[in-house]
């Protein structure tokens, strides 16, 4: 295959034909892979040629493998208006954006230029103000900003930069130059989806990938991690990414960004400011932290002296930062340069700060605080998008967030108007912009979208580096006008294609002096807690599916020996809530279903695999995406709907999937949880659950009295019939039973073998003393341990377990309160006083 | 006039707290018409951090950190303040005038009129509220006049009732109610004002204690007060209190200025712990002998 690129196409590629035949650029509209002509530009042509190789039957297959991979990876996005807070399969539209290193290489300059730019405006605002007391940026403008932080005038950023990580919105207009269309200064998203998109996409089409010379990505976000460490001074302090948490709609990213970089995923709740640091609440101690890369808007960073209804933030963190404790990526109050007023400024600001004119333009913007500018542009209000100039929202909420002026109905236009007149400092204009389009790949074949391109810079040493890709977004429609561009519909990744030969770089390299091992043994407690719960649940699931398989079971014998057994089995699941109390006299299937399909039942496998899947999910960055796919298989499989009245093969059917899904998850957990510590919390929470169910099982089918069978069905329960057989090859009997299934330190549902596994894990877990004594948790392990390996089978009686269920209680708590939480922060209540 | 200033402040928390962080604005400083002679802070339990500093307005605040369980926290301040009532300008500009100089200026230091122009934490700005205050504001009229107008409006029309609001509540909260104290007064004027936009700010303070049977004793004596600021252009800042429909003057002590109550609380805090809360302020504002 030939890679040249030609710089003109004198007659379409035939080859390219079946792609681009239909293909009509959209009418005054810059179309990125066709010129005014119809031909296909040159950089898009090698591309295009090794697509159109492939065939549509296998372009189709290939895609719809990257599709698969995002999903299997667990990429989501979370829609903050779903009342559910249901999370999005990822729209990866898999025609990437074509650029051209000459071209590429105009856009790095800008955007360097511009970066400069915005810091040295931050740091004179946040500084001397020279800028406004020259008469430069009107003092309104500063002021008006919500995200102008007061407490930190006059406070030198730690670290010496107000911007580090950086991204700006770009479209290309039609006159095919690039504009800026929105800065991104406070916590920019994206990064994490770029690699992602860039990762699918890669390992769909890897030949044309390759053969394509595209600039990897790796380079970037390996320098980021050095400048990251580089700021982090001392050598026991780590680096952060502080996330609002799982609720956040790019929650996904946060936790694969802090996979990906080696940083830890903490939430406020996680930190803690001492007079001289922030530091981290982990299952070992405080352990310090200098660096934090944030996604919490700056607003919610301290309850203290910021917005003191945040449950995000950490009190007391802007004291840290006048202190020079901790560097914050980006500084907190660096979202100043965000605002669309400040577009209207900044191409004036160039030649004054860096004594050179913009590179690259931005969207022409008019700041309304002006009188003049006020009455020139209600005169070209049908021409202009009228836009907040400082927050999300126009003032008139129902406008929503910009709106163009051709599109007001009278009444509209009259109450905008005064508005406008009254406070014009709430608002800009700005030119309507036409945004370019690229292909995308609809019912076959390629057809044109308009898109916005988002570019991620980092600020290493003294310079700044560009990341050589992007994150595309594309409209849902074909209306190319900026202002209709609300959400992107689908994504797409950016190639920038590379002059020279590219350097292979592998995605996830790990060089010498990366925090990745540093990181790995820390385990924030709160992580801990969450999976020290997901342990408990998912025990608590499997048991419950293997009361309803025993009864399931037993039903198919129809005699009315089994009819007593089964009394027992419903009444324990009537006891840990998964039927409903009334259930005594309905039938099997009925009472089967229940436990299946009642959400309103805390014991039932819908709230307990529910209960489960959300402790996991605030966890996602310590969990391998294997065991999180397993965990959503689980959840996906129980709320699929089961018929009214299930027949017991169907019922049968369905628990033995879940309980293949939960061994599945059970092996994972073993092999691929390298989060040491996290992996013992997971651990302990099953292993507790197992040895309180088990003592509550054998209290109800092995005591004096037991009905035919209920020692069988123990077995069952236990998972134990196998080796009793082998054991004592006869019917069951009430102490070999027992013994099994509570005693037998070697059978591994055994009660005692469970007290072991604790007793291990607890001895492997961090030191929180140092004396050389049992610390109070293992004493209590312990202490039931030696009770049980010094029990006869036959001393076995309902008080004895009943010992063992409260202990194992105790220990639950202690454990808790030993791990995870902290003694300082026993469940804080956070009140503003007034 | 000279005046001795003593407010108590007391927290009881329900059950002990084990740590807790505040920022205390309850210290006065010196600024135009008002001079601080002495002032001082005594807090219980002591502090085991604590940190005398000022906010971007030029307040003074004190950060502390307690790490001993404790079920009261106290905060004594005593000072003694000279107040010198500034004069009145004779006239201000058309209050459009105005507006337009707070627009397009290019100050940016704490009292520049930029910072009290947008909404703030507690202060939208309310529809209502602006055309309530505009009906005061017709085309021309000069600044001072209008506003004269508006707080005698304002207590005409909203009713002084303790407890018909909270510390929470928002200014088309008690503008609908048309009930409330002197922090609501304060709110919605403020809105009301930055809706036509002209800058006002929110100030906390006291008035001169006066026994109950006293004619001549204003509402919200003996207690915490607020009151506005606005901006006159070239006259600077004047004070107007909408609760007694008064301009301010040497009754008034300033505590703190902001943009709303926000950023004036006296006391803020982030405390570890369960349980409600209560709070006890006693203020005592006497003519120093």
């Amino acid at each position: 295959m030939a890679l040249q690129f030609p710089s003109t196409v004198d007659a379409p590629d035939a080859g390219l034909e079946p792609l681009i035949s239909g293909y009509r650029p959209l009418h005054g509209v810059f179309d990125e892979m066709m010129d005014g002509d119809g031909r296909v530009r040159g950089h898009w042509q090698p591309f295009l040629a090794m697509l159109a190789a492939l065939g549509a039957d296998e372009i189709n297959r290939r895609f719809a493998a990257a599709d698969r991979y995002l999903r299997d990876s667990g990429v989501f996005y979370r829609v903050y208006e779903d009342a559910a807070g249901i999370e999005r399969p990822w729209p990866l539209s898999h025609i990437p954006l074509i650029v051209e290193p000459g071209e590429w290489r105009q856009l790095e300059a800008g955007l360097v230029q511009r970066a400069e730019l915005l810091e040295a405006v931050l740091a004179d605002s946040y500084g001397p103000g020279t800028l406004t007391r020259d008469g430069r940026l009107p003092a309104a403008v500063v002021a008006g900003n919500p995200e102008f932080l007061r407490p930190l005038v006059g406070v030198e950023p730690p670290g010496g930069a107000h911007l580090r990580f950086y991204a700006v919105d770009v479209g290309r207009g039609a006159d095919g130059r690039w504009w800026v269309l929105n800065d991104r200064a406070q916590a920019p998203s994206g990064a994490g989806y770029a690699i992602e998109n860039r990762l699918a996409l890669s390992r769909a089409i890897p030949d044309i990938y390759r053969k394509a010379r595209v600039e990897r990505v790796a380079p970037f976000f390996q320098a980021l991690q050095a400048e990251l460490l580089a700021l982090s001074h001392r050598d026991d302090a780590r680096i952060s990414l502080l996330t609002p948490g799982p609720m956040n709609e790019t929650y996904f990213e946060h936790a694969y960004l802090a996979r990906y970089l080696g940083l830890l995923l903490v939430e406020g709740e996680d930190l803690s400011v001492q007079d001289d640091g922030v530091f981290i609440r982990t299952v070992s101690g405080l352990r310090r932290t200098e660096v934090l890369l944030r996604r919490i808007d700056a607003d919610f960073a301290d309850p203290l002296e910021l917005n003191a209804a945040s449950r995000l933030g950490v009190a007391g963190l802007l004291q840290a930062v006048r202190d020079g404790k901790v560097v914050i990526i980006n500084a907190l109050g660096a979202g100043l340069v965000e605002a669309r007023a400040m577009l209207a400024f900044l191409p004036a600001l160039a030649p004054v700060v860096l004594g050179a004119e913009l590179k690259m333009p931005n969207v022409a913007t008019w700041w309304l605080g002006r009188a003049d500018m006020r009455e020139d542009m209600i005169g070209k209000f049908d021409s202009m998008v009228i836009a907040s100039a400082f927050t999300e929202q126009l003032p008139n909420a129902q406008l929503g967030s910009e709106i163009l002026g051709a599109r007001l109905d009278e009444t509209q236009r009259q109450a905008l108007m005064q508005s406008i007149r009254d406070r014009g400092i709430d608002y800009v204009a700005q030119e309507a912009v036409t945004l370019s389009s690229m292909p995308v790949w609809r019912d076959g074949r390629l057809q044109p979208r308009p898109f916005t391109l988002r570019l991620f810079l980092a600020r290493t040493g003294a310079r700044w580096q560009v990341l050589p890709a992007g994150f595309v977004r594309i409209a849902d429609d074909i209306d190319a006008r900026a202002v209709s561009l609300q959400r992107g519909a689908a994504t797409a990744d950016a190639w920038v294609l590379a002059h020279g030969p590219v350097a292979e770089t592998t995605l996830l390299p790990t060089p010498e002096r990366m925090p990745v091992q540093r990181a790995s043994g820390l385990l924030p407690s709160r992580a801990a807690d969450n999976l020290f719960w997901v342990g408990r649940y998912v025990e608590r699931a499997e048991a419950t599916l293997r009361l309803v398989r025993a009864i399931v079971n037993r039903v198919a014998e129809a005699d009315d020996a089994a009819a007593p057994v089964i009394a027992t089995l419903k009444a324990l699941l009537g006891a840990w809530d998964a039927i409903p109390p009334d259930n005594a006299a309905a039938p099997a299937t009925f009472t089967a279903r229940a436990v299946l399909t009642r959400s309103d039942l805390d014991g039932s496998l819908p709230r307990l695999v529910s209960a489960a899947r959300f402790a996991a999910s605030v966890i996602r960055d310590r969990f391998s995406p294997d065991a999180w796919r397993a965990l959503n298989d689980l959840a996906k499989l129980i709320a699929t709907p089961l018929a009214a009245d299930p027949t017991e093969s169907a019922i049968a059917e369905r628990v033995e999937a879940a309980l293949r899904i939960i061994a599945a998850l059970s092996g994972l957990a073993q092999e691929n949880m390298t989060q040491l510590a996290g992996w013992r919390f997971l651990e302990l929470g099953r292993r507790i659950e197992r040895a309180l169910l088990t003592c509550r099982l054998t209290r109800a089918l092995a005591q004096a009295g037991t009905a035919d069978g209920e020692l069988d069905v123990l077995l069952e329960l236990a998972d134990s019939q196998i080796t009793y057989r082998q054991r004592y090859v006869m019917i069951a009997a009430p102490a070999p039973v027992v013994d099994l299934v509570v005693l037998d330190p070697n059978n591994p549902r055994s009660v005692l073998y469970q007290l072991d596994r604790i007793e291990a894990h607890l001895r492997a877990l961090p030191k929180r003393s140092s004396s050389g004594r049992l610390s109070p948790v293992q004493q209590i392990a312990a202490s039931i341990a030696t009770r049980l390996r010094t029990a006869e089978a036959a001393a076995v009686n309902e008080a004895l377990i009943v010992d063992v269920e409260q202990a194992l209680m105790k220990l639950s708590d202690a454990i808790t309160a030993a791990y995870l939480t902290n003694n300082e922060r026993s469940e804080p209540v956070w009140e503003a006083l007034a | 006039m000279i005046y001795d200033v003593r407010q108590t402040t007391t927290c009881s928390y329900a059950s002990p707290v084990a740590h807790a962080r505040h920022v205390l604005r309850l210290t006065p400083v010196s600024r135009d018409g008002e001079r601080v002679h002495v002032a001082a802070l005594q807090i219980v339990p002591e502090p085991a951090h604590r940190r005398e500093g000022q906010d971007f307005f030029g307040n003074r605040l004190t950060w502390i950190e307690i790490n001993e369980p404790h079920q009261t926290l106290t905060v004594k301040l005593s000072a003694r303040v000279a107040v010198d009532a500034e004069p009145i300008p004779p006239e201000t500009p058309a209050w459009e005038n105005v507006r337009d100089a707070a627009f397009a200026t290019s100050d940016i230091g704490p009292l520049s009129p930029a910072h009290f122009l947008f909404p703030s934490r507690i202060v939208s700005l309310d529809p209502e509220i602006r055309d309530y205050v505009r009906q005061s504001f017709t085309p021309g009229r000069a600044l001072l006049e209008a506003a004269i107008e508006l707080i005698g409006r304002m207590k005409a029309d909203i009713v002084y009732e303790i407890g018909a609001t909270t510390v929470t509540t928002t200014p088309p909260m008690s503008f609908a109610l048309r009930r409330g104290v002197c922090q609501d007064y304060a709110h919605i004027m403020i809105s009301g004002l930055r809706g036509i936009g002209l800058p006002a700010a929110y100030v906390s303070g006291y008035l001169r204690s006066a026994p109950r049977t006293d004619p001549t004793r204003l509402q919200g004596a003996d207690a915490m007060h607020a009151w506005v600021l606005l901006w006159c252009g070239t006259a600077g800042w004047i004070g107007l209190d909408p609760t007694n429909a008064i301009l301010a003057g040497e009754d008034h002590v300033t505590l703190a200025i902001g943009r709303d109550y926000t950023d004036v609380a006296p006391m803020d805090g982030v405390i570890l712990g369960s349980g409600g809360q209560h709070i006890d302020v006693a203020v005592a504002v006497t003519p120093a002998a």
